[in-house]
């Protein structure tokens, strides 16, 4: 779990943990076994309903039951034969905030997503309308590469009217929401064009060379970009900030072959599917440690799902180190560089003539679980031209996939309402946020205009 | 003499309810009398392991054989209260060759099935067991719920017109010199189920036969006969743990000791356990050696124990007896038989007979002999069908059901509640009334808890008993007082807060000796809660509170919703 609370000691912190797991460590066991036991992290609950006081979802709807009886009363109630999950896990959005609220560790979103893996297994049916629905939605990296492939045609087709009552009719995907437009040409494809990673290798001693005055090789900074899918085929924009802030601070970029996080695939119990895309990203990233590299993260729900899910759920070789080396991209600039001088030291314009550029800013929950709920505030402070506004703890409450699904669009939007209340309070109509889901929403609920920290970044920043 | 003769059976453990069912099916008028609720003594303080035999198979064959045969009964008759989870007798890489060949050779002697298991396949079948497996035996040990079996004995006793009286204490065994003629009891209050703070009031039962299925407690009522019952009460510790490190039993493979089996036992595994004579059965030290000596032998076996969260502790204390002059000097060489003294071929003394030593498993048939004894002396031709009848709640049923469907509840506490009930699971569940889940940690509903009150009156630990409320990891933080509110408005107030005080303590007492890690801070939430929302750390006094003025729930919203249309 995430060590980011004492920044100054991250470093020596977060070493690959190789030492041999506990001896009961219930992946640890039988590898080979598909059953995972967690049982005995019903241990740590002492029935304070702290996580059900903190679940966005049990605070508006009454039908839920709470992280509490879903993770350490469920799996207590287990015996080595009884595998029917209540199907209200389907329930839960995967915001992971119990995790958060826990004061005791329990185990809470592992025992949700072991949970919800195995009823999506053996109870429900795979010919429904939800589980194929589910099974698009947890799969949007695969849908998204082929339709980023034409992508106006594909943003003409998705935005039509016709089109999304028919996904709502026949797929249970809510019409509420326009589907998200896919970028003329993705992050990847740009990175090609513009020479991948010897491009970013010159840029990177450029930049060294500017600031330091010698053109010195160094191995040291050195970083692999884990996009995600949203920021491939949607907002390109914001991988290329991250490439070009990192760059401006002396680093090489590397951009390994990747493919989705996961974290569609656990929120909606799909763990074979986040299995597979699991090992080729750990393969990948491994390798890329190896190269002398940290992995960087612009999307706080993939950061979360490398560093937490990974080896609460998986065991392949390097997971341990993945987890151990994968950062966000502000919080690792804080971590490593200087960012806070930087950031006094440069300004940006605000819009118009006004004399700044107000953000309302929210946090997501995964960057909240990495205790990153306040970095964007606290950096955008010391830029000139800037002022960001937190706009609350409250979830945005669309928790990826969640949001996408007709029936749980109202909850989705009653959990957002004291988001969007707060965001109409912030001067200005910009908001600002690591989660492009989160931008959905808010998007979606205030016609606001939303932005990644990073491109603010890169616009104080690069030149 | 007449034929339906009154029989008395002093003692509510699983031996006296079973030969109250016993003769009570065969037409014999049956008065059981319990001085706590039903499993009081010994029988509500074992660790619920259901014998194979496999345990006697070296030491007491005849033992062993008696307990393959009463576990094939009870799985059939009492399939509500017995898990079949089958059981390992584990030997780890030390533990010696020629005893787990005697263990095996003693198990197929004695008809008990035995399979050997690699170590890899003893830990497929329990991943928590140590790598220092060597190999173990498979036999069909199983878990058995102590307090509903002895419940369902009961009641089936009582279906069939047997009088049960608990919180019934035998104060004397009324003689006239060559023949018992009854008992004199205490009833702590009633006759009748039990209502705390109603006064009691001493009764005699008059009877044509008495049968001393105290337990441990066999002496003290041999004595009130004047007669000498010498049975040497041995205590051994148990250690509850939280949650299931272990779904089959295990076993150590290894001649005798101390610590050396788990029992997953519901939600819980319970770990056993020691052996010491003590002097007297109520009035002997809980010490904490005993108990660290659980964990300390035990996560030799089982590592992650070493870790796991304990919830309580408890002692049972054996009924062991055997004839005089044997002279057994330590309390594990003497044998688990069962004996039954009929007093007057001992002691000239008619109309009398004790049951003593034995164990759990052979219960009933301990009862159909000492029934077969006392019909014989009354002349009663119905012979015993306590073995081919179901207990109630054990009649045909199935635990796969429509939980949400069918009884309203989530699927894993409608599966528990299922487990628990048995075929009692549609008359109890379906009230047609909300029925809120009021012990979440063992997901006990209201409608059980009221079936229960509905059995046993203000007695929350019978109502405990009866459906596992406040036995999970809270203790009863989170549900004492909603069990105590559900005796409202049958009961006043005072009743439901001594009732309450009274369930608090019980809970209390388990978990002085396991009191550190998690349950140390569970003892601590649980004490803040009470003293700052019920003010339950200060002396209430004799303030009196209108419960009349507190909104009544949903009546009221249902009223309002009425007078909105």
């Amino acid at each position: 779990m995430s060590d980011t609370e004492n920044p100054e000691t991250a470093s020596e912190v977060r070493t690959e943990n190789t030492v041999e797991a506990d001896e009961f460590e219930p992946i640890q066991v039988f590898p080979e076994s598909e059953e995972m036991d967690l049982r005995p992290g019903s241990d740590d609950c002492y029935k304070c309903s702290t996580c059900d006081t903190n679940c966005p979802v049990a605070a508006v709807d009454d039908e839920f039951p709470g992280p509490k009886f879903q993770g350490p009363e469920q799996w207590r109630l287990k015996r080595k034969d009884d595998h029917d999950i209540d199907d209200s896990v389907m329930s839960c959005s995967n915001c992971m905030r119990c995790d958060d609220a826990c004061p005791s560790d329990v185990p809470l979103s592992q025992m949700h997503n072991t949970a919800r893996g195995s009823f999506v297994e053996n109870q429900m049916d795979k010919l429904s309308r939800e589980y194929v629905r589910n099974r698009i939605l947890a799969n949007y990296g695969a849908l998204a590469r082929l339709g980023s492939k034409v992508p106006r045609l594909t943003n003409f087709v998705m935005g039509n009217s016709v089109v999304q009552k028919f996904n709502e009719k026949l797929l249970g995907i809510t019409s509420e929401r326009d589907f998200p437009a896919f970028a003329d040409e993705t992050f990847r494809t740009w990175w090609k064009r513009r020479g991948g990673v010897a491009a970013s290798k010159k840029r990177a001693q450029d930049a060294r060379a500017e600031r330091d005055g010698a053109n010195v090789e160094s191995d040291d900074k050195r970083v692999a970009y884990f996009h995600g899918c949203y920021s491939n085929y949607n907002t390109p924009a914001v991988g290329k900030a991250m490439v070009r802030v990192f760059e401006r601070f002396g680093y090489e970029v590397m951009v390994p072959p990747q493919r989705c996080s996961g974290t569609p695939m656990f929120a909606n119990g799909m763990l074979d599917d986040a299995e597979r895309a699991a090992e080729v990203n750990v393969r990948e990233l491994a390798a890329a440690i190896e190269d002398g590299a940290d992995i960087v993260a612009s999307c706080t729900s993939c950061s979360m799902s490398l560093r937490q899910e990974y080896p609460e759920l998986f065991d392949f070789e390097g997971t341990a180190s993945v987890a151990a080396r994968t950062y966000e991209a502000l919080e690792y600039l804080r971590v490593h560089e200087d960012l806070e001088g930087a950031l006094d030291d440069a300004e940006i314009d605000g819009e118009g003539d006004a004399e700044s550029e107000n953000f309302a800013y929210h946090a997501p929950c995964h960057a909240r679980n990495q205790g990153l709920a306040g970095q964007a505030v606290e950096l955008l402070d010391r830029l000139e031209g800037a002022n960001a506004e937190d706009v609350g703890d409250s979830c945005s409450g669309i928790s990826g996939t969640y949001g996408w699904k007709d029936e749980k669009y109202d909850t989705s939007m009653q959990i957002g309402a004291e988001m969007f209340d707060h965001m109409e309070s912030v001067e200005g109509e910009t908001g600002l946020t690591e989660c492009p889901t989160c931008a959905m929403q808010m998007e979606h609920g205030t016609g606001y205009e939303i932005r990644h920290p990073l491109e603010v970044l890169e616009e104080a920043l690069v030149d | 003499m007449a034929s339906t003769p009154h029989t008395v059976v002093v003692g509510g453990g699983s031996t006296g309810c079973g030969i109250a069912r016993d003769l009570a099916m065969r037409g014999v008028d049956v008065s059981l009398v319990e001085k706590g609720n039903l499993t009081h003594g010994t029988t509500g303080r074992m660790h619920g392991l259901l014998h194979s035999g496999g345990r006697y198979a070296v030491s007491d064959q005849a033992s062993a054989r008696e307990c393959i045969e009463e576990n094939r009964v009870l799985r059939d008759i009492a399939s509500h209260c017995v898990e079949l989870t089958g059981g390992q007798f584990v030997q780890l890489e030390d533990d010696p060759d020629e005893y787990f060949e005697e263990k095996l050779q003693g198990c197929r002697d004695c008809d008990i099935p035995a399979e050997v298991l690699s170590a890899e396949e003893a830990r497929e079948e329990e991943p928590y067991l140590t790598k220092d497996v060597k190999r173990a035996i498979r036999v069909p040990d199983g878990a058995v719920d102590p307090f509903r079996l002895c419940v369902a004995n009961a009641a089936d006793a009582q279906r069939h017109g047997a009088r049960i009286e608990t919180h019934a204490e035998v104060v004397d065994v009324l003689t006239d010199g060559t023949e018992v003629t009854g008992v004199e009891v205490r009833h702590d209050s009633g006759p009748g189920k039990r209502e705390h703070v109603t006064p009691g009031e001493r009764e005699r039962i008059d009877a044509d036969y008495v049968i001393n299925a105290a337990g441990a407690w066999a002496g003290q009522i041999g004595a009130m006969a004047g007669v000498d019952v010498a049975v040497r009460p041995s205590k051994g510790a148990m250690v509850v743990m939280n949650c299931r490190q272990v779904d089959t039993v295990v076993n150590r493979c290894v001649p005798k000791g101390d610590a050396d089996i788990v029992v997953p036992h519901e939600t819980t595994a319970i770990l056993g356990t020691t052996d010491v004579e003590v002097e007297d059965p109520e009035d002997y030290p809980e010490e904490q050696w005993e108990v660290d000596l659980m964990i300390d032998e035990l996560s030799k076996l089982v590592p992650i124990l070493r870790e796991a969260r304990t919830v309580r502790s408890f002692w049972g204390v054996r009924p062991l007896y055997e004839p005089p002059g044997t002279g057994t000097a330590d309390p594990t060489d003497i044998t688990r038989d069962y004996f039954l003294l009929d007093h007057d071929d001992r002691d000239d003394l008619a109309g009398f007979t004790s049951i003593v030593g034995g164990k759990f498993t052979t219960y009933r048939m301990m009862a159909e002999e000492i029934s077969d004894h006392v019909c014989e002396k009354f002349g009663v031709s119905a012979t015993c069908r306590t073995a081919d009848e179901p207990l109630p709640g054990s009649e045909d049923f199935s635990v796969l059901r429509d939980y949400m469907e069918e009884f309203g509840l989530r699927s894993p506490i409608g599966r528990r509640s299922v487990q628990r009930l048995g075929s009692r699971a549609d008359d109890v569940l379906k009230t047609g009334e909300p029925n809120p889940v009021l012990c979440d940690c063992e997901a006990v509903t209201r409608a059980e808890i009221r079936d229960a009150i509905d059995q046993s009156g203000t007695d929350l630990n019978a109502v405990r008993i009866r459906t596992r409320a406040s036995m999970g990891n809270c203790q009863g933080g989170f549900c004492c007082h909603r069990m105590a509110s559900e005796l409202h408005p049958e009961y006043d107030a005072p009743q439901a807060d001594a009732a309450l005080d009274e369930l608090f303590e019980e809970r209390w007492k388990g978990e002085r000796h396991a009191l550190w890690g998690e349950q140390l801070s569970q003892a601590a939430l649980n004490y803040a809660l009470h003293a700052t929302t019920m003010n339950r750390d200060r002396d209430p006094g004799d303030a009196t509170v209108d419960f009349g003025a507190f909104d009544s729930g949903a009546d009221d919203l249902h009223e309002e919703v009425n007078h909105g249309d």
